[in-house]
């Protein structure tokens, strides 16, 4: 059964793309097997690949479950890397999902046949509330969410907490944090206070991660022992233990 | 994914030299790869098709002979690895229903250089991955470099042209033969294992002492063949499958004794009759070890914990068993009873062999199955609830002794009677061998129950053994109950009739 992971904020512009590319790049190289589903019609998850942001029939057939998933699904340079690339159609999703019986489940119930063939699903999903998010919340066993650290992630991050609940385990983390800004250091003080689950890994402004888009690979395939690459690794070893001893799949069964 | 021989004279850079000519690559570093391959002794992954790779501390299960990867886990095995030892995953899952209860060994290293390779289109992106390798076997033997293609999920177009032009274009054979069965057969091997199933070419009108003595020559072979895994305990199926020989010789020594000088055949007569006794006992607890472990899974976990100490004292009691069978089977006795029973099946097969060798082969062994199957009817009407269990051995032994002959000499009959024979006779002697195991097996258990009660754990295992023995009685007790309906199918009047025409 496979564990899914879905990259999410309601904000924009978090880090959600450069998060689920690089550590589903890092569950690759471990020897998981690894699915990305690139969910945003921007397409940047599937770009940062290399791959062709084109889904066969497009998304809304696909929604309604009349294309094989498994047919659109690409390799990635890693062995053990695929990709369900985005599409522009994606844009559209919501009246897909809308159009559909249980439109909550939808998206689960296309990922069910993909459980026995992948250890790890991530989701790259796009920002705001939406029959989109929805379905991600009840597709997935946890919720990977990047906080930038000002006063809007302060005030988005409880409404997150609220659309969610009851759903997936929540492990935020900040994003994009610059140590030598007062703000920042003084906002995760105090989200820290209030939010004493926040994971401890803090993903630094880097640019390395700007890179990416050049390089259109992971941080650890270019630029491997610098700090973003890092601290990708350690926010991935902490998003594993977060996840220990929690059966993938159980509020799906 | 497809493998193919470099040219002959290319070496790896040469070959690198002539694709980069033809495609952008992404070129990764040479690596030094040591592998050893494994397998149960009769092939079974090989006649599955997979490979069982053992590198860089993975253990890993591979399709066809570009190694596609199936399955795999963090494991270096040892000599010796049974399936169930796999940490509980997907390489555990695919290797248990099909090696089953034998043990995987190594069975070739090879050691080698690789290059991986990246087919790249025009956005730099992979689309085929190329795996330059050359390898020579563990007896340094240097086997022919390839070239495995490995496609990328969703560009199976790119995959197509690659593969069109290298044996097109660049001179590349596609091969399949995979690189462990290559260096198999350069260290004078032959890939897929050891069968020990019988395989003989027999007529009708072969003379039937020449006829038999080609049989017997065949399980002398298995019999020499499984000795070793015996007597080094390798896995159980070793022992049963020499138990087997030696079974099927003995038949073929009692039914067909008229075709042998009858002085001489005495003597390898009682030999072999002791070598089917020194290995009973073992043989007997294999069997209650390989059912214990069934019937530990069924239970409840608490009541599974209790009857560890009764699994140990059986798995003690076996070892003790084992280690007199093996200073029998590995003793002079042993290994004179073959050389002689060799060199008697030599003569055996020269024209002047001795004994009545005038009659045709598929007339003598028709007239003992025909006299068998009438035997075995007669004694089996009389069976009911209350006959001895001991009447019941004795009808197993009997229906031993025609399904031996049944299977072996199966050639020189019509298959449309021997097919229907050997089911109905199977079913019987299914029944009557689940009614014998359990019987033995009860009385090996009760008489575990004084030692038992003085281990630690005594008094809770000996509840346990109550439990276990409670099933092998409802076990037993469900054989006999099935008996009648499978003799009658055996007795069925068309099913006589058969026998009657067919097996002349």
């Amino acid at each position: 059964m496979s564990r899914i992971l879905a990259s999410y904020n309601i904000k924009g512009g978090v880090g959600k793309t450069s998060t689920v590319v690089n550590l589903a790049y890092l569950a690759a190289r471990q020897g998981a097997r690894t699915l990305l589903w690139d969910l945003d019609p921007q397409g940047a998850s599937t770009f940062l690949l290399r791959i062709k942001p084109k889904v066969r029939g497009g998304g809304g057939k696909l929604v309604a479950g009349r294309t094989e998933i498994g047919d659109l699904i690409r390799g990635a340079d890693l062995e053990g890397l695929d990709l369900l690339p985005a599409d522009f159609s994606y844009r559209r999703m919501e009246l897909a999902l809308d159009a559909t019986k249980k439109p909550q489940r939808r998206l689960g119930r296309l990922l069910a046949p993909l459980a026995e063939e992948y250890d790890y699903i991530f989701l790259d999903c796009p920002p705001g509330v939406s029959l989109v998010s929805e379905s991600v919340f009840a597709a997935a066993d946890s919720l990977l969410v990047p906080l930038i650290p000002a006063a809007l992630s302060m005030r988005t991050f409880p409404q997150l907490e609220r659309v969610a609940a009851g759903g997936p385990q929540v492990l935020a983390f900040f994003s994009m944090v610059d140590g030598r800004k007062r703000m920042h250091r003084e906002v995760m003080e105090a989200m820290g206070r209030e939010h004493t689950d926040l994971l401890a890994t803090v993903i630094p402004a880097a640019s390395e991660i700007e890179r990416m888009g050049l390089h259109r690979s992971p941080v650890a395939e270019f630029a491997p022992r610098g700090r973003a690459a890092l601290a990708y690794q350690a926010l991935w070893h902490e998003v594993q233990e977060r996840c220990d001893g929690r059966p993938p799949g159980g509020r799906r069964r | 994914m497809t493998q193919y021989l470099l040219p002959e004279g290319l070496g790896l850079d040469a070959a690198l030299d002539r694709l980069a000519g033809r495609w952008a690559l992404g070129v990764g570093p040479v690596e030094v790869i040591e592998r050893t391959f494994y397998d149960t002794f009769d092939g079974r992954l090989h006649r599955a098709g997979l490979a069982l790779i053992g590198a860089g501390g993975r253990l890993v299960a591979a399709r066809g002979p570009g190694y596609h990867e199936v399955a795999a886990a963090p494991v270096i095995p040892g000599e010796r690895l049974f399936a169930p030892e796999l940490p509980d995953g997907s390489l555990r899952r695919l290797l248990e229903p099909i090696v089953e209860i034998r043990a995987l060994g190594p069975i070739i290293c090879t050691r080698g250089q690789v290059r991986g390779l990246r087919v790249l289109n025009r956005d730099a992106k992979t689309v085929v991955r190329l795996v330059l390798e050359t390898a020579s076997s563990g007896e340094e033997v240097v086997l022919r470099s390839r070239l495995r293609v490995i496609g990328v999920r969703g560009y199976d177009r790119a995959l197509a042209r690659v593969e069109r032009a290298l044996a097109e274009d660049l001179g590349f054979a596609p091969s399949p033969v995979a690189l462990h069965d290559d260096a198999l057969r350069a260290a004078g091997r032959a890939p897929g294992g050891v069968s020990t199933k019988l395989a003989v070419k027999l007529a009708a009108d072969d003379p039937a002492r020449a006829g038999a003595a080609v049989v017997l020559v065949a399980l002398l072979r298995t019999i020499e063949l499984t000795l070793p895994g015996t007597v080094a305990d390798i896995d159980s199926e070793f022992l049963h499958d020499l138990r087997v020989a030696v079974r099927r010789t003995r038949s073929i020594q009692r039914q067909l004794a008229g075709v042998f000088p009858a002085g001489r055949l005495a003597r390898f007569r009682s030999e072999f009759r002791w070598l089917g006794q020194v290995t009973g006992p073992t043989r007997d607890l294999d069997v209650l070890l390989l059912d214990f472990a069934r019937l530990r899974a069924e239970l409840a976990d608490d009541r599974a914990a209790e009857l560890a100490p009764l699994g140990d004292l059986l798995g003690a009691r076996r070892e003790l068993e084992r280690r007199r069978m093996v200073a029998a089977l590995a003793g002079e006795r042993t290994g004179s009873l073959l050389a002689g029973w060799s060199s008697f099946l030599t003569l055996a097969q020269a024209p002047d062999g001795g004994g009545a060798d005038g009659a045709p082969l598929g007339a003598v062994v028709g007239q003992r199955i025909r006299a068998l199957y009438r035997q075995m009817r007669r004694a089996g009407v009389t069976i009911d609830e209350g006959t001895p269990a001991e009447r019941l051995h004795d009808l197993r032994k009997q229906g031993k002794e025609l399904r031996y002959l049944l299977e072996i000499f199966a050639g020189l009959y019509p298959a449309e009677a021997v097919a229907p024979t050997v089911k109905t006779l199977k079913a019987l002697q299914e029944t009557l061998g689940q009614f014998q195991d359990r019987e033995v097996q009860a009385t090996t258990l009760r008489s575990l129950g004084d030692d038992l009660a003085q281990a630690a754990g005594g008094p809770a295992a000996l509840l346990a053994l109550g439990v276990v023995l409670e099933r092998v009685e409802a076990d037993s007790r469900a054989a006999r109950v099935e008996f009648d309906e499978r003799f009658a199918a055996y007795a069925a009047p068309s099913q006589r009739a058969l026998v009657r025409r067919a097996f002349r």
